[in-house]
């Protein structure tokens, strides 16, 4: 938990609870039980009242935001007060917002700097519901990005590779397009080994040399329907060169490092490493030189 | 949208999964089966799945069954749980309905200048009398106009010729900005007359066959492609490169052209071509062998994209208008405004006509018809109320057989999402309105080039998806 909001980091993100009502198979942060919506929240009122008024960017992640209720819309409030310039990313799973009322309401206190990123696992229902640990989350979240959508709040999709769903990642593609063309943008995020990844490791864990094929035709269909796409968490090293314009730098400065041999590559600069809470490292990791 | 493949998915929680079934339509295709939807999403998969689909014999462990799920063909609940969704997609591929008509003809003489061997329009002589529109007509014209809920209102001068009647334009734009003072649409203007189109910003629509010897053999005359190639450059020098666009006719004697007709448009640096083919109307109904014209189109159709593909493939920008068009409705959630291409069909809800003897018709096919004396397309006159006009008895006798989703034939075919209706072709070429799809024509066609879409979105995917999105991402649909 960090103690204040700092204007150099990439990453200033308020935790608003460990609870959770998804279950995803790969989460890095498992969802906890405790009662704890009190304890954060009297924690976060403190770190938004004391951040930089020229804070560019906060987030809020959980957990489960939107779990709150309407103490999720009284902290969006307070930084909107405290921080009138500050873009507000919340990172949700959508669910709450196939209430059409919500998704009002969080574009009525938000006003115009705040966003979304929601993840989706697959276009199959089945699929992203086994991947997510609940019936129905895949409705609830296309519902919910409908209605957000539908109030012109602006969503990132995100969406992590996984054993479970790489192999229709061009067919997730062909999906957004036809169904959330409205989306702004569509992140291809590489897994972390930390949390359920370990523990369901058999099941959902597969090497970025196995899908990486399978996320260039994803990557490329949406990009040549004007679409933006991203792919984080992913090195250089291990994409095919065209995708390399797509890689960002994204993965947060207080657990990001870099093996041994990226000492000696010279696309360090322009690449986003490795985690450091990774309990495994990615096959097939290389130097460039020149 | 991808061809079956044999991976298959597995799942935790394996057993079976009972599926209903949602209104898809089928065809074979090549060795496979094509699989449209309601909403214009397709699948290609193998031969015999639309029966084990119905069989309720297709499982979870099957690639194909995500294929179906996600796609809308196969339902988890009796109602599909995102039936909204799946409404709002068909909402947005219709959405060229919200505005009702948006193309407003104005036929302002039959008189013309040209005789072209392909004329659609039956038009007369320079001289000819009696076939302006009168001043009053024209008046009460622009203000029915204004009738139309549309925003965005396209106002085309058509003949005949209708820069022999430039005091008709200049009335009709005038008067149609005075009203719009109050009115405030957006009005985009349709003709040939250089100095008005500057004023108001008008575009320029030409015929160009193709090249010389083709341009001047339809029109029966020696100088017609030094002309229009004058007045091209003339237009463009005066009113902007971008405010000129030329449009095509395959004439019996186009058939044989296909590369040249590409390299005049590129000669003339026209970066996109509609192969239109001909028209069942007026002088062009006399002229030919319908039967044989309609398989050598088709022929000529696939060559002449096949030399298109290939001048992409040089890194020439070029593109197939007709081609995007049924490209925007396969492959992309958008709707399309052409009006001739549409379910329900475009005329009167996209299109209507004024023409110079002040009736008002369904479409410009409408009043060709006219001209030989039948009038079945004639909705009234400009004096006539809105309403009985656009809502009266005969359209809603038209309006009967104007969608392809209500006629048979049409109404189970794989394709009719891509198609459109067409009562005025139906009648002129086979006597009613509704039409017969087995021995139709226009049918005919369609299918052919809609098939041979497919085969290349099949077959040389990696080849021709680029260039044909560029084209969609490049035209405006």
């Amino acid at each position: 938990m960090r103690e204040n909001l700092d204007i150099n980091s990439n990453d200033n993100t308020l935790f608003v609870t460990g609870q959770c009502n998804n279950n995803c198979i790969m989460c890095c942060q498992p969802p906890t039980k405790k009662n704890d919506f009190d304890f954060f929240y009297e924690q976060n009122l403190r770190l938004i009242q004391t951040a930089p008024k020229d804070l560019s960017v906060i987030g809020i992640s959980g957990g489960e935001p939107t779990l709150l209720g309407e103490r999720f819309f009284d902290l969006v409030a307070q930084i909107r007060e405290n921080l009138p310039e500050t873009m507000i990313h919340v990172l949700s799973n959508g669910r709450q917002f196939c209430i059409e009322s919500y998704a009002v309401k969080l574009k009525e206190i938000g006003q115009n700097k705040i966003s979304l990123g929601i993840p989706l696992h697959s276009d199959s229902s089945l699929i992203h519901d086994e991947i997510a640990g609940v019936k129905n989350a895949f409705n609830e979240t296309i519902l919910g990005l409908y209605n957000l959508a539908a109030v012109g709040l602006p969503i990132e999709l995100r969406i992590v590779i996984n054993q479970l769903n790489y192999s229709r990642l061009p067919e997730l593609s062909t999906f957004i397009f036809k169904n959330l063309s409205f989306v702004t943008s569509v992140s291809f995020m590489g897994m972390e080994y930390i949390g359920f990844a370990v523990k369901n490791s058999e099941q959902i864990w597969i090497e970025p040399i196995g899908y990486v094929q399978s996320l260039r035709k994803a990557v490329l269909d949406l990009s040549s329907w004007n679409i933006d796409v991203s792919i984080f968490n992913l090195p250089l090293c291990l994409l095919p060169d065209d995708l390399h314009s797509f890689a960002r730098k994204s993965i947060s400065d207080w657990k990001n490092n870099y093996a041994d041999m990226c000492e000696t590559c010279i696309k360090k600069e322009e690449c986003c490493g490795l985690f450091t809470t990774s309990k495994r490292v990615f096959t097939g990791l290389k130097s460039f030189t020149i | 949208m991808l061809k079956h493949s044999l991976t298959t998915i597995t799942l935790k929680s394996m057993n079976n999964v009972i599926y209903y079934l949602l209104p898809f339509y089928f065809r074979k295709f090549s060795d496979n089966e094509i699989i449209v939807n309601e909403i214009g999403d397709y699948l290609i998969v193998p031969a015999g799945t639309s029966q084990r689909i119905v069989n309720k014999q297709i499982t979870k462990d099957e690639n194909v069954f995500h294929d179906l799920l996600s796609n809308y063909f196969i339902s988890l609940t009796p109602i599909p749980d995102l039936i909204e969704v799946y409404a709002v997609r068909l909402r947005t591929k219709k959405a060229f309905l919200d505005n009702f008509t948006a193309l407003h003809i104005f036929v302002l003489t039959l008189r013309c200048n040209q005789n072209c061997v392909y004329c659609q329009a039956s038009s007369l002589k320079e001289d000819a009398c009696n076939t302006d529109m009168k001043i009053e007509d024209l008046k009460s014209a622009v203000e029915l106009m204004f009738k139309s809920p549309s925003e965005h209102i396209t106002m085309e001068f058509q003949g005949g010729e209708p820069t022999l009647v430039p005091n008709l334009i200049r009335f009709a734009v005038e008067y149609a900005e005075e009203i719009n003072l109050i009115e405030k649409r957006k009005i985009t203007y349709v003709i040939e007359l250089l100095a008005i189109c500057k004023k108001y910003n008008i575009l320029i629509s030409t015929s160009l066959d193709g090249h010389e010897k083709l341009h001047n053999l339809n029109r029966g005359k020696t100088d017609s492609y030094d002309k229009v190639i004058a007045g091209i450059t003339k237009a463009r020098q005066y009113l902007g490169f971008d405010k000129v666009s030329a449009l095509m006719t395959t004439s019996n004697d186009a058939l044989l052209f296909p590369k040249e007709i590409i390299n005049a448009y590129l000669e003339n640096d026209f970066h996109s071509i509609f192969i239109r083919s001909l028209n069942p109307y007026g002088l062009a109904v006399d002229n030919t062998d319908w039967e044989k014209y309609s398989s050598q189109f088709v022929q000529f159709y696939k060559e002449t994209l096949e030399y298109i593909i290939e001048l992409n493939k040089q890194g020439i920008f070029f593109v197939e208008e007709f081609t995007t068009l049924i490209l925007r409705k396969i492959l992309t959630p958008f709707p399309i405004g052409f009006v001739d291409l549409q379910s329900p069909a475009g005329i009167i809800n996209g299109v209507i006509v004024y023409n110079y003897d002040g009736f008002v018709y369904a479409s410009d096919e409408s009043r060709m018809l006219a001209e030989i004396k039948d009038y079945t397309f004639r909705l009234g006159h400009v004096n006539d109320e809105y309403e009985s006009l656009f809502y009266g008895k005969k359209s809603q006798i038209i309006s009967k057989s104007w969608s392809t989703e209500c006629i048979a034939g049409c109404s189970d075919c794989a394709y009719h999402f891509y198609c459109g209706a067409d009562p005025v072709r139906n009648y002129s070429t086979q006597d009613d309105m509704y039409g017969f799809r087995p021995t139709s024509m226009f049918c005919k066609k369609h299918k052919q080039i809609i098939d041979y879409i497919f085969t290349l979105l099949s077959e040389r995917k990696e080849e021709v998806l680029p260039i044909f999105k560029s084209w969609i991402n490049n035209t405006c649909g």
